[in-house]
């Protein structure tokens, strides 16, 4: 079990290679110079602070959604609908920052992030109780209601919440609401250390509680599941207002670090990087973040590797569609191991045979 | 004895599945007119070397011969055409097609660019008059009977040439005069000179039919005996490597005490129409096996099913210790003293992804000592299940193990002994030993009747009529949902029971 875990992380790494390479060659067809373009990539995300701030500003929404999606996962669910609970959250977070003055300091942040998480948990529930009650489709009802929460924040910050300046966006949350900047002037901010305790409390709640173990035994087999006892219909609406709370924190996150209010459309598909983040690694949770790091630096060193290396940055999104195709191809790498043990096996002569694994 | 002789030769076979050696230096061989038995545990590597004779997997060493003719990469094509048949222990047949139209798929008689029907139909006729089978050529496949289905499978053989027909556990789906019929139909197939292998780990049918026999352990070849030298025990000992018990009987040192389970008048929904539960009752007492008879699919499963809340009840009770339990939800239904191993053990009985411990624990993984505080106290948890793995003897004795990897029986012995631990007042046993070798068999038909002797009830249901009558104090025989008879175990005789579950006699001989 532990040779196939590890396994795993040699088939990412041998894919992550691949896809530059594809990548590479690709740049290389159209006539620049893949060296040069992935040296610009790596500088423009990693070194100086605004461009390592850039990188960890966009890696903390990309996490929070990518382990959001790989919890629901572990309730056997696909849970499409995180960018409308990062919108609802942080409408909710916006809402919350700016009307709700009464609580001081620290008090006041907590109250953003509860709300913030109440209202993702309880939008993602809508798709997991018509999944168990009547067993519609939660991908369908995902997607769709993604629609709904984008045009009502719509509708909010343009209408009833507006901050009345003429540009989309609700008022400014108040000071103490605001989470402290880091590596300024970037958009970094402290919801990264919330974001890093929160990937240790999901990591504890899958593999190291109780409620996790029920997530796993509904996920893996919801028929011995329901046999043992386990009421399955709840776990699986837990899992997903789980899922849909890490959702509301991400958009918390963004309104109180990044942004100090809430502007219309200000996530370009965010939550579809964590969806992305999270498949490619097969929904493991301890994965979910070195993943979302990759994307977010990918994002973040775009722009950088257009200016210095005049490469266009859609380059990036090509790299990771490469990514995603040979990350899902999971017998890709198994194959040629398969075969490559083969030829060994016949090259000794069969001479070391072992006896049989199957026990 | 010359090689002429043979028609089917398998040669220092060797077969590897990635590190797993299925078949190692294995032999077989065939003479004409002779039903020769295949016989070993599950994993012996039976059907694999069948396959690999039939072309569907490619040997790794060793040779085949058909009529002395050297055969390389066979294909289940060139097999056919060498005049091979096999009759799979899954039915290969399309539901929604006639008997007719089965037998011919892929082999159609042409008349121009239309199928001649009518010849394909005087051809299948002269089968089912030769060899005495009933079948009806027009039905379709989901009208007619698993025995019928049988035939179907044999006559599509013969119909594209079979000489040499493998059968891979033919009887597992049968009642004992379905198999009566289906021995007298593989005597007729060999007076006409066709040959027979015979897979199956039954051994009193190996011991009734065969000719020859050869067994298989490990992947190995054991040896080849002539049927008249030799006997069940042997055969037996020969299988597993050692002494077995075969027949574990019921004791009767145990009185029957309280009703322990009572089923009243009980009506379910069903997956099939003949499987509908309709107004069943019957008792289960203390220190009572009461075994459940039927052929497949008359609904055993369904009344297992309404019985442990896992199917709704839609007329009726169910009484547990005096306590109705009617539509309880499974884990209410547990904690009134209701213990399950369920008939499909890799999906309900086992969470295959999951550790030997953790499915051992599963039934109690978040109460104390196991989780505390919230979080899962793994140390608690692998003693727990190191004390049941050498108590029912689970192997490997590993509890971080991956189920998935198990064999038959280890996998069942997780199941059960979760489900003894558990301690309920009764124990559904749904189909214990099947898919499961026979020194597994033996260890938990032992362990059944020691939960007996600790003065439990015990309900179990069995497609294996030998298991029910070997194991209950009293058979319950149940056909199209109804029950047709209740048995006293100690009086009934096979053919009795037989009869009861074709439904042929009607409800006029209950037990008092």
């Amino acid at each position: 079990m532990e040779k196939e875990k590890s396994n795993r992380y040699v088939t990412l790494l041998l894919t992550l290679i691949l896809s530059m390479v594809v990548g590479a060659i690709f740049m290389w067809l159209v006539g620049y110079h893949p060296l040069d373009a992935y040296v610009q990539l790596f500088k423009g995300a990693f070194i100086g602070k605004v461009n390592l701030g850039t990188t960890l500003q966009k890696f903390v929404p990309i996490l929070l959604t990518g382990l959001g999606f790989a919890v629901a996962a572990k309730v056997d669910c696909f849970n499409a609908g995180i960018e409308g609970e990062l919108y609802l959250g942080a409408m909710a977070a916006a809402w919350a920052g700016h009307y709700v003055t009464f609580l001081p300091g620290i008090l006041h942040i907590l109250f953003c992030f509860l709300v913030a998480m109440v209202v993702g948990a309880l939008w993602a529930a809508i798709p997991a109780i018509l999944k168990v009650k009547w067993n519609v489709n939660e991908i369908c009802v995902c997607i769709l209601s993604t629609y709904v929460a984008k045009y009502f924040c719509s509708w909010l910050c343009n209408g009833p919440l507006t901050a009345g300046s003429g540009i989309p966006q609700t008022p400014n949350i108040t000071d103490d609401a605001v989470l402290p900047k880091i590596l300024a002037p970037s958009q970094a901010n402290f919801g990264l250390f919330i974001a890093i305790a929160i990937i240790f409390f999901i990591g504890w709640m899958i593999y190291k509680s109780a409620v996790g173990m029920k997530f796993q035994m509904v996920g893996l087999n919801k028929k011995n599941a329901e046999y043992l006892g386990i009421n399955v219909k709840k776990v699986v609406i837990q899992g997903m207002m789980v899922s849909g709370a890490l959702g509301g924190i991400a958009g918390a996150i963004e309104v109180m670090g990044a942004y100090g209010y809430f502007l219309d459309n200000f996530s370009l598909n965010i939550a579809n990087d964590g969806m992305l983040a999270s498949l490619i690694v097969w929904n493991d949770i301890l994965l979910v973040p070195v993943m979302s790091l990759f994307v977010a630096a990918l994002k973040a060193g775009a722009l950088s590797m257009e200016r210095f290396a005049g490469v266009p940055r859609s380059i990036v999104d090509t790299i990771t569609a490469v990514f995603i195709i040979f990350a899902t191809m999971e017998t890709l790498f198994q194959v040629s191991k398969g075969r490559f043990a083969g030829w060994k096996q016949k090259k000794q002569g069969n001479s070391k045979s072992e006896g049989g694994k199957s026990i | 004895m010359s090689a002429e002789n043979y028609v089917v030769e398998m040669v220092d076979i060797e077969k590897n599945f990635a590190t797993v050696k299925a078949v190692d230096h294995s032999f077989f061989n065939l003479k004409k007119g002779e039903i020769h038995s295949l016989i070993g545990e599950n994993g012996a590597g039976k059907s694999t070397m069948m396959k690999m004779l039939y072309g569907l997997y490619q040997p790794d060493a060793g040779v085949i011969k058909i009529n002395g003719e050297e055969m390389r990469d066979l294909t289940p094509g060139k097999a056919i055409e060498k005049g091979i048949g096999m009759v799979h222990q899954e039915f290969m047949l399309v539901n929604e097609l006639t008997v007719l139209e089965n037998v011919i798929l892929g082999f159609e008689p042409k008349k121009g660019v239309t199928i001649d029907f009518d010849e394909a139909r005087k051809k299948i006729q002269t089968y089912i008059d030769d060899y005495h089978m009933e079948i009806q050529p027009d039905k379709r496949i989901n009208q007619i009977s698993v025995g019928e289905a049988q035939r179907v499978e044999i006559i599509k053989t013969l119909y594209r040439g079979a000489n040499v027909l493998i059968m891979d556990e033919p009887t597992a789906v049968l009642t004992p005069q379905e198999c009566v019929k289906f021995f007298e139909i593989l005597q007729e197939l060999r007076k006409d000179g066709k040959s027979i292998i015979f897979i199956s780990h039954k051994l009193n049918e190996v011991m009734e039919i065969s000719d020859r026999v050869s067994v298989m352990r490990a992947g190995k070849y054991i040896t080849t005996v002539d049927k008249k030298d030799t006997n069940p025990t042997d055969l037996a000992k020969l299988m597993v490597g050692r002494d077995v018990n075969l027949h574990i009987k019921s004791g009767n040192a145990v009185k029957p005490g309280e009703v322990v389970l009572k089923v009243d008048n009980l009506w379910t929904s069903g997956e099939k129409e003949i499987s509908k539960i309709r107004g069943i009752s019957f008792e289960v007492r203390a220190g009572e096996t009461v075994g459940i008879a039927g052929v497949d699919g008359n609904g055993q499963s369904e009344l297992i099913e309404a019985i442990t809340g896992l199917r709704k009840v839609e007329k009726g009770t169910v009484t547990l210790s005096g306590k109705d339990i009617t539509n309880f939800a499974p884990k209410k239904a547990r904690e009134a003293g209701l213990s399950h191993i369920p008939e499909e053990r890799n999906v309900r009985g086992l969470n295959r992804s999951m550790s030997i411990e953790d499915n051992l624990v599963a039934l109690k993984f978040d109460l104390e000592p196991f989780t505390k505080h919230y979080t899962r106290n793994k140390k608690e948890v692998r003693k727990f299940a190191e004390d049941l793995i050498e108590k029912f003897d689970i192997r490997p004795k590993k509890a971080d193990v991956i189920t998935q990897s198990l064999s038959g029986g280890n996998a069942q012995k997780i199941v059960i002994a979760r489900e003894v631990d558990a301690g309920g007042d009764l124990l559904i046993a749904a189909q214990p030993t099947r898919g499961v070798d026979i020194g597994a068999i033996e260890s938990i038909r032992t362990t059944l009747e020691n939960v007996k002797k600790d003065g439990k009830a015990i309900l179990l249901v069995s497609a294996d009529l030998d298991e029910v009558m070997d194991m209950s104090d009293r058979i319950v025989v149940m056909y199209e949902g109804k029950i047709t008879g209740i048995l006293n175990a100690k009086d009934a005789t096979k053919e009795e029971v037989g009869l009861y579950m074709l439904g042929q006699a009607e409800q006029d001989r209950k037990e008092s």
